[in-house]
């Protein structure tokens, strides 16, 4: 394993994948630093660059990306108070107030250096478990993939939003897409409502692209109040001056802390559906349930900044794991990923590992290199990030939408796959209006044709639908996915008991 | 009517029609046991029954506190969301008339006035610069290095 992850290495510090590895992790720092701009669409902008590209270089990039952008917020975060995006609120907490104490580039850097840390045990757990796990799945037949599709999907929609059945109902809108068009057994033609295009299947790139897109800058533009200039403004970019032997002692010496935070994270990026949001405040939490001092955290304390830093970069490597062992997306950037990957004919699974080693040892390495070229870019360029804040939404919104544009029509030089995204784009917007969260839907139209191919295989061999719960795995995430459903419930139950008033939930695109 | 309501409303009559038009599909066949309408048919059930969780939910939600507003804050302006809309459905319509370039140039420099006019002739000479950097970098840059041919216009076959 270790002589094929070093050889992922050499190959991936060639020029060919290092460029677009590169160029990935500083469009995902710059992604990350502007306000409303999520990882997930600034790995939408890339998708339509990786098409002509072979897959492990298009990967290196989103991977780039992926971890440039988890990074990127943080700049903006400490240094202004302004998170560049949900997954730097947390790190907000404690860096802000670091920096208005007067130590702006201690405040930066412990945070630039957590998400290296917690990065690197990102990488061990990603490197040692996905193997074991794809070996594991290996073994499974149609019942158990049924199943833990089926498990994941149920865990998603628990898992978002306010309300188990809006997340549930989100999920099943999903799976509705995927069946307009042929059935994936005899390809006949169904639900296609006259439409020829619909015959063959609503591509799911298009989908994604407009639901997450459209959800998140209409989102924004309904907060613009036009003649009013973006309130990015203009400020004064501090003086960053540090001692990076002192700021990396201080992360290392709290061992058990940086462990635990990474943990956090890693579970939370298995996990599919919820996304680094999530780890930043549940590992900021977590850090401050274990602290001596829980007292100073929201006051400028270092605890504060490794803990959620650490957390949102370990968390990419916990998406990679599901998404190279089983096929399923960890959270939307990895969907794209999963999408980038079809087009090349490539489908992540079980199989992945053992059939595509070059390339999956390959995702690896881009991974563990990415966290060393954010770091020399944070070294070189921390104040021509902070710059890049002032651009306003009115100038990024539009070139935005073009290269959305872009990435429908490119996946097979069709306008039809552009109607689909406009259509999305409106369905996406309508849904977040309608209180429906948008992670289970799109895992719906991810997973929804292998939900169908496995449970008509599962009955194509043995018409006995009982086997579903009989087999042991199978009925153990069977049993999961109603526990997930029921442990919600309770979940969301507590909530409302405890919050009289209500409130809006935040969309985590 | 409250906003669940509405979103299970909708959500049931959609997927109650798409149920019936499943009725119409092959049943099984000697090779398959099970025809392709059976697959969309739990789904579609599923998300009708769902729906009528979520209007009954609303409904309940509704008779506990018929006074409780749904949010506060500020006005979201949806006419200027409607308008952008507008604009890129017309963008999209251009693109195979016009070609990408220039229903691009044009798509970038309306959206730009749209969310924010630009003042002043340096404003206005900023946002031309955006559009037309963005329509040619972008058609150029796919063309060329990454084998990708927009589509030119059938208007302008440019």
């Amino acid at each position: 394993m270790y002589e094929l992850l070093l050889q992922g290495l050499l190959n991936v510090l060639h020029w060919k994948y290092l460029v677009p590895l590169a160029a990935g992790t500083f469009v995902g720092i710059v992604g990350g630093a502007l306000r409303g701009i999520t990882n997930t669409m600034t790995v939408i902008m890339v998708l339509p660059f990786t098409f002509g590209l072979e897959p492990l270089q298009g990967l290196a990039a989103m991977i780039g990306v992926y971890v440039g952008g988890e990074s990127g917020g943080l700049i903006t975060s400490t240094l202004l108070g302004i998170p560049g995006k949900p997954s730097s609120i947390a790190t907000m907490f404690d860096g802000f107030p670091m920096s208005q104490k007067g130590e702006p580039g201690r405040a930066l850097w412990l945070g630039i250096w957590a998400s290296f840390f917690g990065g690197l045990l990102g990488a061990i757990f990603l490197v040692g478990a996905t193997g074991p796990l794809a070996a594991m799945a290996l073994e499974f037949g149609p019942w158990e993939y049924f199943s833990l599709f089926v498990f994941a999907l149920s865990m998603v929609a628990g898992l978002t939003g306010a309300s188990i059945t809006r997340g549930l109902l989100s999920g099943a809108i999903g799976l509705v897409v995927t069946v307009m068009g042929s059935d994936p057994v005899m390809g006949a033609p169904r639900l296609a409502l006259g439409i020829r295009f619909l015959e063959g299947g609503i591509p799911f790139l298009p989908v994604l692209i407009g639901v997450f897109a459209f959800a998140q800058i209409m989102s924004d533009v309904e907060k613009t109040l036009r003649g009013q200039p973006d309130a990015a403004g203009a400020f004064a970019a501090p003086k960053i001056v540090v001692t990076h032997a002192k700021v990396i002692w201080e992360i290392v010496s709290r061992p058990f802390m940086l462990l635990w935070t990474s943990f956090v994270g890693v579970v939370i990026g298995v996990l599919p559906g919820i996304g680094s949001s999530a780890a930043n405040v549940m590992a900021y939490d977590q850090a401050k349930k274990f602290s001596r001092h829980p007292e100073r955290f929201g006051t400028g304390t270092p605890e504060g900044i490794i803990a959620s830093e650490a957390a949102n970069n370990s968390n990419v490597g916990g998406s990679l794991v599901t998404i190279m062992a089983f096929g399923i997306p960890g959270d939307a950037v990895t969907a794209v990923m999963l999408g980038a990957l079809t087009i090349h004919g490539i489908q992540p699974g079980p199989l992945f590992i053992s059939q595509q080693q070059t390339l999956s040892y390959g995702i690896f390495a881009a991974y563990i290199l990415a966290h060393v070229l954010m770091i020399a870019m944070m070294f070189i360029g921390v104040r021509f990030f902070l710059r890049i804040v002032t651009i306003p939404k009115s100038m990024l919104f539009p070139v935005i939408l073009v290269l959305c544009v872009v990435g429908a029509y490119a996946l097979d030089n069709t306008m039809a796959n552009v109607y689909v995204l406009a259509l999305f784009g409106v369905i996406g917007y309508l849904m977040v209006k309608g209180g429906l969260p948008l992670a289970p839907l799109i895992l719906g139209v991810v997973l929804g044709d292998q939900i169908e191919i496995n449970l008509v295989r599962a009955i194509m061999t043995e018409s006995n639908p009982i086997l579903f719960l009989t087999r042991p795995i199978s009925g153990g995430l069977i049993l999961a996915s109603v526990a997930s459903v029921v442990f919600a419930l309770w979940q969301h139950r507590r909530h409302e008991r405890r919050t009289s008033a209500t409130r809006e939930e935040d969309a985590d695109f | 009517m409250s906003r669940d309501l509405t979103t299970g409303l909708v959500c049931l009559a959609a997927s109650l029609l798409l149920f019936v038009l499943t009725l119409d599909l092959p049943g099984p066949s000697l090779l398959v046991p099970i025809g392709p309408g059976f697959y969309p048919r739990i789904v579609l059930g599923i998300t009708a029954l769902l729906s009528a969780l979520l209007v009954v939910q609303a409904l309940l939600a509704g008779r506990r506190a018929p006074q409780r507003s749904e949010k506060s804050g500020p006005v979201p302006n949806y006419a200027l969301v409607l308008w952008s809309f507008a604009v890129f459905g017309i963008y999209v319509a251009l693109v195979p008339l016009l070609g990408f370039r220039v229903a691009t140039a044009l798509f970038v420099l309306a959206l730009q006035w749209l969310l924010e006019p630009p003042r002043g002739m340096k404003a206005w000479g900023i946002a031309v610069a955006i559009a037309l950097i963005t329509s040619l970098a972008t058609f150029h840059l796919f063309q060329d290095y990454l084998s990708v041919l927009l589509p030119r216009g059938r208007w302008t076959d440019f």
